[in-house]
């Protein structure tokens, strides 16, 4: 007995000479929602397909619960699909489009259409049933789509970034409506993206993936305080990469030393991996260390762009009031405000 | 940006255009359908020679055949080709090239060629039966066809409607009936057009294989009675226009019932 929906275990895929998926592992609990992150032409959609049964493997097993389904076509997966590009099949009214998953599984018309109805409902469509594909908007077209995914009720729903041929106010509003509706269902989500922050909002567990392999998987929290690897301190959130030394388990940063977390290998030379909203920034004439270039005001915050007296650009993250009197070109001091130090090997 | 030209003057240019494109196709065909009414001299007109078609005792029983061997093309045709263009599309698109210049290949090659291939080729149990020429048909009209489906599928984005419906539990005959063909249903008519049409008027073939067809009773017919042929060829094109009409018409009737 397990307690996870879906195992995938030893997937390796390789097109040619790129390898797309090199041993990948992932599980994913009853009614979790997990979000697979990481840069173009990391393996994502590759995993994705081949979880749905639409691509082929070279190695590795997928498991719907405690049955193997490697070898099961993906039109008896019963697994639900939201596809990067539209996909709703043009020649199909709305409501058909939502019907036909229960259509190809014999359930009679009116049934069929109620569901359809109930969960056209549930994406605020209920009044465009009639339509076509191509009269509806891009945001629209993919709530139908994830209205179509879930009428069956699939064991699991694949979402290969829905979101991304949107724009960014209709992203963020479906993002949350995605969720809701998860929650709502208890459906359990597989969730690609390249948009970290979509992926931080709204998951359960975050995995990080590079190069065809899971780097890390956890919590949002834990992800971007305690990256496992220096690829995922580096990708996830906005991370300072600071040259320095490190001695007897410290390291040297902006002229004081911090305890040391090492990520990988001890060594002498060493990279500081400090996030921008740890570094304080002040005015000051003496015992300045940097010049500030830039403030990119955010609303609350602001971003500052601060170069060291080395050269280095650094990004820190200051409240918008309190740095409201730094002026561009002007000295100041900036301090790492933690006992501790995250640091990466060169 | 400059305007260049009013609505209304392009609108006249175009029906000026429009009208003389018309003559040009008309002219010539009202002429051999006023030469196929007359009985006679120049003054008197009648169906005569259409009833001169009815007559002839091979006529109907011809007609037959050929329409009995377009339907199996049209058939082949249907559920080779569509499955084949749309694996194209979906799978194969790195083939996609290649298979088109292979379509080609029945223009370059000789028909007496493919006639002395098909005889020698083909098993015997195929070579008695009139059907032969229906695979024959299928392999001359693929050119056409091929085209014709090919661009039905061209950016319709089968490969991800596909996968969406597998994923969604569709066996693979659900998919060529419920998606794929109500999507490209015009090149699937523009298809069974091509099929007939090169059916009714294929000639080489059949008389190659020594095969009794409308075409080949057509030939034969006219050395006997020019105002029969003209009938004849005046009723085939009329016949040929009805039936691309009535594909239009169907396709409005679709997209009206889409809006
Ligand atoms: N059908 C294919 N043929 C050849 N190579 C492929 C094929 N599909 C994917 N690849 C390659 O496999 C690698 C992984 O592709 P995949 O589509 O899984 O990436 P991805 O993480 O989804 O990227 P993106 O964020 O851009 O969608 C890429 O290098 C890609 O070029
Ligand atoms: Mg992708």
């Amino acid at each position: 007995m397990t307690s996870n929906a879906l195992k995938i275990s030893g997937l390796t895929r390789r097109f040619g000479s790129t390898v797309a998926l090199d041993d990948f592992n992932l599980e994913v609990g009853i009614g979790e929602l997990v979000a697979l992150l990481g840069p173009s032409g990391c393996g994502k959609t590759t995993a994705l397909r081949i979880i749905a049964g639409l691509e082929k493997e070279d190695a590795g097993r997928v498991y719907l619960g405690d049955v193997d389904i490697t070898m099961r076509p993906a039109n008896k997966r019963n697994m639900g699909m939201v596809f990067q590009s539209y996909s709703l099949f043009p020649n199909l009214t709305v409501e058909e489009n939502v019907a036909f998953g229960l259509q190809m599984r014999k359930v009679n018309k009116s049934q069929r259409v109620n569901r359809a109805h109930e969960l056209l409902e549930l994406v605020g469509l209920n009044s465009q049933s009639k339509r076509f594909p191509h009269q509806l908007s891009g945001g629209q077209q993919q709530r139908v789509a994830l209205a179509r995914a879930l009428a069956y009720e699939p064991e699991v729903l694949l979402l290969d970034e829905p979101l991304s041929a949107l724009d960014a106010q209709v992203r963020a509003n479906l993002r949350e409506e995605i969720r809701r509706l998860q929650l709502a269902l208890g459906t359990t989500t597989l969730f690609v993206t390249h948009d970290q922050e979509e992926a931080m909002s709204i998951s359960d567990r975050v995995g990080v993936m590079n190069h065809g392999k899971l780097e890390q998987i956890a919590d949002p929290n834990t992800l971007y305080n305690q990256p496992a690897t220096a690829f995922v301190a580096g990708f996830v959130g906005v991370m300072n990469r600071i040259p320095t030394k490190s001695q007897n388990g410290y390291v040297n940063i902006f002229g004081k030393d911090y305890e040391a977390q090492f990520i990988g290998s001890v060594s002498e030379d060493v990279i500081a991996l400090v996030r921008p909203e740890k570094i304080s920034v002040h005015a000051s004439t003496v015992n300045s260390n940097a010049k500030l270039l830039m403030k990119s005001f955010l609303g609350s915050s602001t971003q500052l762009t601060c170069q060291l007296s080395d050269g280095l650009v650094i990004h820190a993250l200051s409240d918008s009031q309190e740095c409201n009197n730094l002026e561009l070109g002007s000295l100041i001091t900036l301090q790492y405000n933690s006992k501790k130090a995250l640091v990466g090997s060169v | 940006m400059a305007p260049l030209r009013t609505k209304k003057s392009t609108s006249l240019i175009a029906r000026v255009f429009l009208v003389c494109v018309g003559i040009l196709v008309c002219l010539p065909l009202i002429g051999a359908a006023e030469f196929s009414l007359r009985e006679g001299g120049r003054t008197k007109h009648s169906f005569h020679a259409y009833r001169w078609i009815f007559e002839q005792e091979d006529f109907s029983k011809t007609l037959l055949t050929t329409l009995q061997i377009s339907l199996v093309a049209v058939f082949v045709t249907f559920f080779l080709m569509v499955p084949t263009v749309a694996w194209l599309h979906i799978q194969g698109k790195r083939y996609l090239r290649f298979v088109e210049v292979l379509t080609v290949l029945p223009l370059i090659i000789p028909v007496v060629a493919l006639a002395t291939g098909a005889a020698l080729a083909l098993p015997a149990w195929i070579q008695s039966s009139k059907y032969i020429l229906s695979m024959m048909y299928v392999v001359l009209a693929m050119p056409f066809t091929f085209r014709a489906l090919d661009i039905g599928m061209r950016g319709r984005q089968l490969d991800i409607l596909v996968a969406a419906a597998r994923s969604l539990g569709a066996k693979w005959w659900s998919i060529i009936f419920m998606i794929i063909t109500p999507i490209i249903l015009k090149s699937i008519f523009a298809s069974i057009f091509l099929t007939v049409a090169l059916s009714l008027g294929e000639f080489t073939f059949a008389q190659l294989l020594h095969w009794s067809t409308f075409p080949t009773w057509v030939a034969v017919a006219a050395q006997g009675n020019i105002l029969g042929a003209t009938a004849l060829s005046v009723s085939a094109l009329l016949s040929a226009w009805l039936l691309l009409f009535s594909f239009t018409f169907f396709d409005r009737k679709k997209q009206n019932e889409a809006k």
